[in-house]
């Protein structure tokens, strides 16, 4: 009789992922991505608490504080008019060319604790670069509009996005900062939708969700 | 065999973990095997835990804080494919190297890195599909 049950549970269990196959919509893998300090993580804790109630991972004012990917899968996002997209949010660490502890020291960090954090950090970009390479579906980019956005890096990735044919929305976080410059993004990537919003206070988000169902739905 | 601390005399049990970290009472880092019937030999004889040392010829165990001396990070843990060690000396990482196509710089001693983004955006050669 257990036997039965097995066997019925496995063939259970093969018929609905070929159900799933056949009639669901493969989901939308959406990846974070951006220099550090850009509020990556930020972002990804305010989607994930709107629509799940749950939060991504810890953030913080040093650098490179996300050093591994964080996936938070089956966020049901809706619009106003009824929209729905169901996606996957992944959160990669900050992409750089340039890594190096000194950076970190002048935040009180001890020197093994900085080349620990350095190290880690370089594969961090490792592993976003990764993830771009092998099972991302869309790209929200995210730029801190308080710094110059004309920085290699921000060239480098907008242009390995569009080599690979994703869909990317660039936003332009932290204009709750009163030296942010939106306008200065905008004019930076013409040839893409850009939004402008405090992913800390929540400013403008539901431009930004509005907008992720429009190209990403 | 239990330990004996060579500074105070203080007595550790067979495969005890607290003397990794030095001992308890008077933070010494030597540690003597001692046999089970001669572990009081020390007092009764008054002599110091060296000269017993001495005597039956057994090690003493230091302990040694592994926390002050970083682990030297092998090659092959190593994140970075190519290291200037200085201008002009170089060391390479051929197990990476071999892996794949990404390329990272590490500058000087550690903890500096320059990586290549544009190794990393290229797609990673396709196996050859078997056809018949």
């Amino acid at each position: 009789m257990k036997i039965f049950y097995q066997t019925f549970g496995t063939v259970k269990k093969k018929f609905t992922g070929l159900l799933n196959r056949f009639f669901k919509k493969k989901r939308t893998r959406i990846g974070i991505y951006g220099p550090p300090n850009a509020g990556k993580t930020t972002l990804a804790n305010r989607i994930a608490r709107d629509w799940t109630g749950d939060a991504v991972g810890p953030v913080s004012e040093i650098p490179h504080e996300t050093r591994r990917a964080r996936k938070k899968e089956d966020i049901i996002i809706s619009g106003a008019n009824g929209n729905t997209v169901v996606m996957d949010i992944v959160d990669t660490p900050g992409v750089t060319t340039k890594i190096d502890y000194h950076e970190f020291l002048e935040f009180g960090m001890e020197k093994d604790e900085a080349i620990i954090r350095a190290r880690e950090a370089t594969e961090g970009v490792a592993e976003a670069m990764h993830w771009l390479r092998e099972d991302i579906d869309g790209v929200i980019y995210m730029l801190d509009s308080t710094v110059d956005p004309f920085m290699q890096v921000n060239i480098m990735m907008i242009g390995i996005i569009e080599a690979r044919n994703l869909p990317v929305i660039i936003v332009a976080n932290k204009i709750d900062l009163p030296d942010a410059a939106p306008a200065r993004i905008r004019s930076a990537f013409p040839q893409h939708p850009v939004v402008a919003i405090s992913g800390r206070e929540g400013k403008n988000v539901e431009d930004l969700y509005e907008m992720m169902l429009e190209y990403f739905g | 065999m239990p330990h004996k601390c060579t500074k105070c005399g203080r007595e550790y049990k067979d495969g005890s973990t607290e003397i990794l970290k030095g001992c308890e009472s008077c933070g010494g880092k030597k540690f003597l095997f001692v046999k089970e019937e001669e572990l009081n030999r020390d007092v009764l004889e008054e002599k110091t835990i060296d000269e017993i040392a001495e005597e039956s010829h057994e090690e003493v165990l230091e302990v040694v804080d592994s926390d002050k001396a970083p682990k030297q990070v092998e090659m092959y843990d190593r994140v970075e494919t190519i290291r200037i060690v200085s201008p002009g000396s170089y060391e390479l990482n051929l197990e990476r190297m071999a892996q794949s196509d990404e390329r990272i710089v590490s500058v000087g001693k550690e903890g500096s890195y320059i990586i290549d983004l544009m190794s990393m955006a290229k797609e990673e050669p396709k196996k050859k599909g078997r056809k018949r």
